[in-house]
């Protein structure tokens, strides 16, 4: 796997570049232009992915610096969530498979996430959603393993206090009960 | 002794080896801190995947998908794209947010290949510039090509083009040393077009060069020259797809003049450059400009 490959490979991880450009931007707009961005970098500089990065954190490299570049350009300090485009931020979905209590769940879980500051949504967005490794999360975004392991445990401290104190008796606690195992 | 968040984090998601895990149990028993914090991480193991896979995000959209196609196809083993020099046209609408993104592509993509010392491989770009009236048009197809790459420039493409006096001449020098062609760079001030770029494009597999000059007003104007060994031809115009695309050919080379009419008399022009009616530019190395086609 080396840089060659990566035309044949970006159609294929183009769904999940659009989510993660989605989730960071939290613009539609915004995404569709950083992924294009994104993707001509690195299809200019394809010549730099070594055979052992996965070409899937690498592209998530690209498209979260190009996005600070951009947010730097436009001295755009924070993103709130307030901001983002309500039309995708629908976050429960899929109503067939799920009961009510699970889609609750799944939408205090993603508010969470987005409630977070940048730093540690985005540490949560690679880690926790995109499944990277520590070392691939802090590959991605250029920081110390150290740095992407406190953020993450910062950010979960964040979460997990916002479960615990928005319903300490009911389904929450008991849901943390489970997930302890 | 204080055990860190990062352990504390390790051991809740049991990532700890036995003996690290029994130091850290003790460590919670005695400090309440700790104790929280534990509980607060538990807290936190909850199922993100789930929850975000069920996220109702809008979908890959398909102008975003052909780009990304088009853009890999660009960038795919030279055998593979220089078979495809006229792709079927696209027809996906473009977002008038996004109008600018061509213009940036287009300019990227040059100055990548510029920089790079790479060729440009234009037929893939086609995808967004090429239309079925153009393609019932009686222009050849580079000429074609070249007329759907010049509708993705723009000033706003030129602001990203840092060319110098200096580079411009290498380049003209390696056109006419490396691709072998007899190059005059005309100099079109008198027309009100000012010299903005020399490009070393391939169509094809051959050289393609594009000459861009940017009038005081409106859009880029482009001279677009390849080899084509047939007998000479005059200059002629037509308009495809609002550009005015005024054609000749002399000495074994094509030319093809393309803007869009705005203050400036292509035909008139094409025919001055075509005369050798106008001074050249970076004509430092006239020397080489003898056409070796005719000498051979």
């Amino acid at each position: 796997m080396n840089g060659a490959d990566l035309p044949s490979m970006l159609p294929e991880m183009l769904p999940r570049l659009w989510a993660f450009a989605l989730r960071i931007s939290g613009d539609r707009h915004d995404a569709e232009d950083l992924v294009q961005r994104a993707c001509l970098r690195a299809l200019e500089r394809a010549h730099q992915l070594q055979p052992d990065t996965a070409p899937l954190s690498w592209m998530f490299s690209i498209v979260h610096s190009t996005w600070i570049n951009e947010l730097r350009a436009r001295s755009v300090r924070k993103r709130s969530s307030m901001e983002w485009d309500d039309d995708f931020l629908e976050n429960i979905a899929d109503p067939v498979d799920k009961g009510p209590e699970t889609q609750l769940m799944h939408g205090q879980i993603i508010s969470a996430v987005e409630r977070l500051p940048e730093a540690q949504r985005v540490v949560m967005l690679l880690v926790a959603v995109e499944g990277l490794s520590y070392q691939e999360a802090a590959d991605v975004l250029e920081v110390p393993i150290g740095t992407v392991m406190s953020r993450l445990s910062r950010a979960r401290q964040a979460v997990g206090a916002q479960f615990g104190t928005h319903e300490p008796k009911s389904k929450a606690s008991a849901t943390r009960k489970d997930s302890i195992a | 002794m204080k055990t860190d968040e990062i352990t504390l984090m390790a051991y809740v998601d049991g990532e700890l080896p036995l003996d690290q895990r029994h130091e850290v149990e003790e460590h919670i028993r005695a400090s309440a801190e700790a104790a929280e914090l534990v509980e607060l991480l538990k807290a936190s193991r909850v199922d993100y995947q789930g929850a975000f896979a069920t996220q109702n995000l809008p979908p890959v959209p398909d102008s975003l998908t052909q780009k990304i196609e088009a853009m890999a196809r660009a960038h795919a083993a030279p055998s593979a794209v220089n078979d495809s020099a006229m792709p079927a046209p696209a027809t996906a609408p473009v977002r008038s947010r996004m109008r600018s993104v061509p213009a940036w592509l287009a300019a990227a993509c040059v100055a990548g290949a510029f920089c790079g010392g790479l060729f440009l491989r234009l037929g893939p770009l086609l995808d967004h510039g090429a239309s079925s009236s153009m393609a019932s048009s009686n222009l050849s197809p580079w000429v074609q090509a070249a007329t759907g790459y010049q509708k993705l420039y723009t000033r706003d493409t030129l602001a990203y083009v840092s060319e110098t006096p200096e580079t411009s001449s290498k380049t003209v020098d390696d056109i006419r040393r490396e691709d072998g062609l007899a190059l005059r760079i005309p100099d079109l001030r008198n027309a009100g077009l000012t010299f903005k770029t020399v490009q070393r494009l391939r169509f094809n597999n051959k050289p393609l060069v594009q000459i861009v000059y940017q009038p005081e007003k409106g859009e880029p104007v482009a001279l677009c020259v390849m080899k084509d060994v047939k007998p000479d031809q005059a200059v002629a115009g037509q308009d495809v797809d609002s550009m005015r695309v005024v054609t000749w050919r002399q000495a074994e080379l094509s030319y093809a003049l393309i803007g869009k009419p705005a203050g400036v008399d292509l035909n008139a022009l094409g025919k001055q450059i075509s005369n050798r009616e106008v001074e050249q530019l970076f004509s430092d190395a006239t020397s080489a400009t003898q056409p070796k086609a005719s000498a051979s």
